[in-house]
């Protein structure tokens, strides 16, 4: 199939009201949960996911990818008026924006926010369609060792870089890969885990498990210290952003979404460091750069670059390779095994019309998020406004509607409840959740390529280095690890009694 | 809690955890055909593997724990009232589990008025109005939504049934 015909079969896929109102809708919702403090992009995905289930497949993943590119940017608005971040990727927004705010120029800081995000979202998004493919029709060769290798690569790798320590990252990651074991042997069909009871048979409900890690701790948060979501949101101000202060900082604001690109694509960095790159880059070569930290708009701009250059480029790893590169694309993965699509190379292949179809609605979500977001930065007041004490008990109604409508079946209610209080103490104990989630996704996978692996060279462990790409993915993993050790050893040396800054 | 403190907690939990799994749990609840020729090819050989791997892990945390200084900031943010913070987390473990004994038998929609009430008193809202127009109201239309739109068979109850 051509480039054209595969442009016109997923056209074809979109080119109709739902598709479009889906993703509208999906920009508006992940706008409006991004803003709300307390809430999270994260949050809002996991939360809108039960309702993609009575859809078609493409329109409920526009729904899923809209709230994803909206949330992105929604975060930003809090973070810039009330200092509080809505997704932990704009804690780099506010150095510069809430001082912005502080002067009364919330408003310029807001639009100029607005601006790089759709820049760096129209970047991400290229950046997608040209390399997803090109890698999925690399991974074609791949077979079971280069899979496992590929699958460790990342598992160490998200593990070593989501938190603030490689220990703490792996101990999450071998969670989630012990809690995956539960259910019917792969091979044998025997019991692991399951204690007879038929509804552990199948292993554990991934959609109860990640409402229940994203979701339920946020409630449980929330009773813990019912006032911490409390600010004073900034009045907009009566200037807004020029396009010559756009043209300006438009060198930062590519420069952060080749940024936020490159570490996107890279599973599991996620795009707080590329934020926080991205603006210290845009501060190292910029003429204005004793105005960093006090208010200067170019760095708003390379803050937000950084963060949005992420949100499609998380998606190339998530289509081209089946690998979830961040907790929303690990969402977004649940939403293609619920509508029985297996995301990875033989999807460009098998379900090409679905691909392009996703691509085409990225291009156009940049268009829905300008829009919307130019609506929610004078509305955000009103959604400041929602009381958080009436928001949550109304979370906690719809996890337990959205997680029972899976299977239509209680006991996924109290899995989800059991790995909210899981999500809780791993807050609580500064683990991150994102490694035990893709490893709860991705490890029925790791185990069945190494068996499959095993399987096809008589139990020869030899065959995990068989060639050059599993020896790449053995020394990206290696290398990983020793620069994470080496970043740990020097946090030691340089700030012995700071442990929670320490890569261990 | 400091950095040190949650670095040896965890690490002991989780050589307790592994020591466990291999002794206890996978001996216990992990079934393996006898004709397995193979060890690496057993269901048994995975969750040694991670068990293993959870112990090491839990040595390195002790260890790294034990490197930590002495004198460190607490990583979590204090709050005004611990003793009122923990029993209302042991208030919402009750309503959580109040939820899986009364949804089969008051069914969703009741259920769910009730525990966005009683949620919504815990958190101690200032706005009691509009939670109790909010508790009717969320659960009718999320009803309507999954059992109407969705097709999904929402548990109905003995005392209220739903079009």
């Amino acid at each position: 199939m051509s480039f054209l015909d595969s442009i016109a079969a997923g056209l074809s896929l979109v080119g109709n009201i739902e598709s479009f109102l889906a993703l509208f809708l999906g920009v508006a919702i992940g706008v409006i949960g991004g803003a709300i403090p307390g809430m999270s992009a994260t949050m809002a995905v996991a939360l809108t996911l039960p309702f993609t289930f009575a859809m078609q497949p493409i329109t409920g993943i526009l729904l899923l990818l809209g709230v994803y590119k909206g949330g992105i940017f929604g975060g930003s608005i809090p973070a810039i008026l009330i200092k509080t971040p809505g997704t932990p990727a704009s804690s780099a927004t506010i150095l510069d924006g809430y001082p912005m705010a502080e002067k009364g120029e919330a408003g310029r800081a807001l639009g100029m926010a607005l601006w790089a995000s759709c820049t760096a979202d129209v970047i991400s998004n290229l950046s997608l369609i040209l390399f997803a493919g090109w890698l999925a029709s690399f991974a074609l060769s791949f077979g079971p060792p280069e899979f496992f290798t590929l699958i460790l690569f990342s598992l160490t790798i998200i593990a070593g870089v989501s938190g603030d320590s490689l220990l703490r990252g792996a101990l999450s990651a071998l969670l989630g890969l012990l809690l995956a074991t539960i259910g019917l042997d792969l091979v044998y069909g025997t019991n692991r885990f399951t204690f007879g009871d038929p509804n552990m048979m199948g292993g554990l409900n991934f959609i109860a498990g990640l409402i229940g890690l994203f979701a339920i701790p946020e409630i449980l948060a929330m009773v813990w210290h019912p006032t911490a979501h409390v600010g004073k949101a900034r009045s907009l101000g009566k200037n807004w952003v020029t396009f010559a202060e756009y043209r300006r900082s438009f060198k930062s604001i590519v420069r952060g979404s080749f940024i936020g690109v490159f570490l996107g694509s890279i599973p599991g960095i996620g795009a707080a460091p590329s934020a926080f790159l991205s603006y210290s880059e845009a501060r190292r070569t910029s003429k204005n750069r004793e105005n960093f930290g006090k208010g200067e708009f170019e760095g708003v701009a390379a803050a937000e670059a950084g963060n949005n250059g992420v949100a499609g480029a998380t998606l190339i790893p998530l289509l081209a390779l089946g690998v979830p590169g961040d907790v929303i694309t690990a969402i977004i993965i649940g939403a293609f095994m619920i509508h029985g699509l297996q995301p990875g190379p033989m999807m460009f292949i098998l379900n090409v019309d679905i691909i392009y179809g996703l691509f085409i609605g990225l291009i156009v979500s940049s268009a829905f998020l300008f829009l919307i977001g130019t609506v929610a930065i004078r509305g955000f007041k009103y959604v400041a406004d929602i009381p958080k004490r009436i928001l949550i008990p109304a979370v906690l109604v719809l996890c337990i509607y959205g997680v029972f409508a899976v299977n239509n079946n209680i006991f996924d209610v109290g899995v989800m409840f059991v790995m909210g209080w899981v999500g809780f103490m791993m807050v609580r104990y500064h683990i991150p959740a994102a490694p035990f989630l893709i490893a709860f996704i991705l490890g029925p996978l790791l185990e069945d390529n190494f068996r499959q692996s095993m399987l096809m060279s008589g139990s020869d462990p030899s065959i995990l280095v068989r060639g050059p790409i599993t020896w790449f993915f053995w020394a990206m993993t290696l290398l990983t690890i020793i620069a994470i050790v080496r970043a740990g050893v020097r946090a030691v040396k340089g700030n012995p009694v700071m442990p929670q800054d320490v890569k261990d | 809690m400091t950095g040190r403190q949650v670095q040896l907690r965890l690490g002991i939990g989780a050589l307790v955890a592994a020591l466990f799994l291999a002794f206890f749990a996978i001996p216990q609840w992990v079934s393996s055909p006898s004709n397995v020729g193979n060890v690496i090819l057993s269901p048994l050989f995975w969750p040694y593997a991670l068990a293993g791997f959870t112990g090491l892990t839990g040595c390195g945390l002790v260890f790294s724990g034990l490197r930590l200084g002495r004198i460190a900031e607490p990583l979590n943010e204090a709050i005004d009232d611990p003793g009122a913070a923990w029993l209302r987390l042991a208030g919402m473990a009750v309503i959580m589990g109040l939820t899986m004994v009364l949804l089969s038998r008051l069914g969703m929609v009741l259920t769910s008025m009730l525990i966005f009430v009683a949620t919504a008193f815990l958190v101690r809202t200032r706005h009691p109005i509009t939670a109790l127009v909010c508790a009717v109201i969320i659960p009718l239309v999320l009803y309507a939504f999954f059992a109407h739109v969705a097709g999904v068979a929402i548990p109905q109850g003995d005392f209220l049934r739903l079009p």
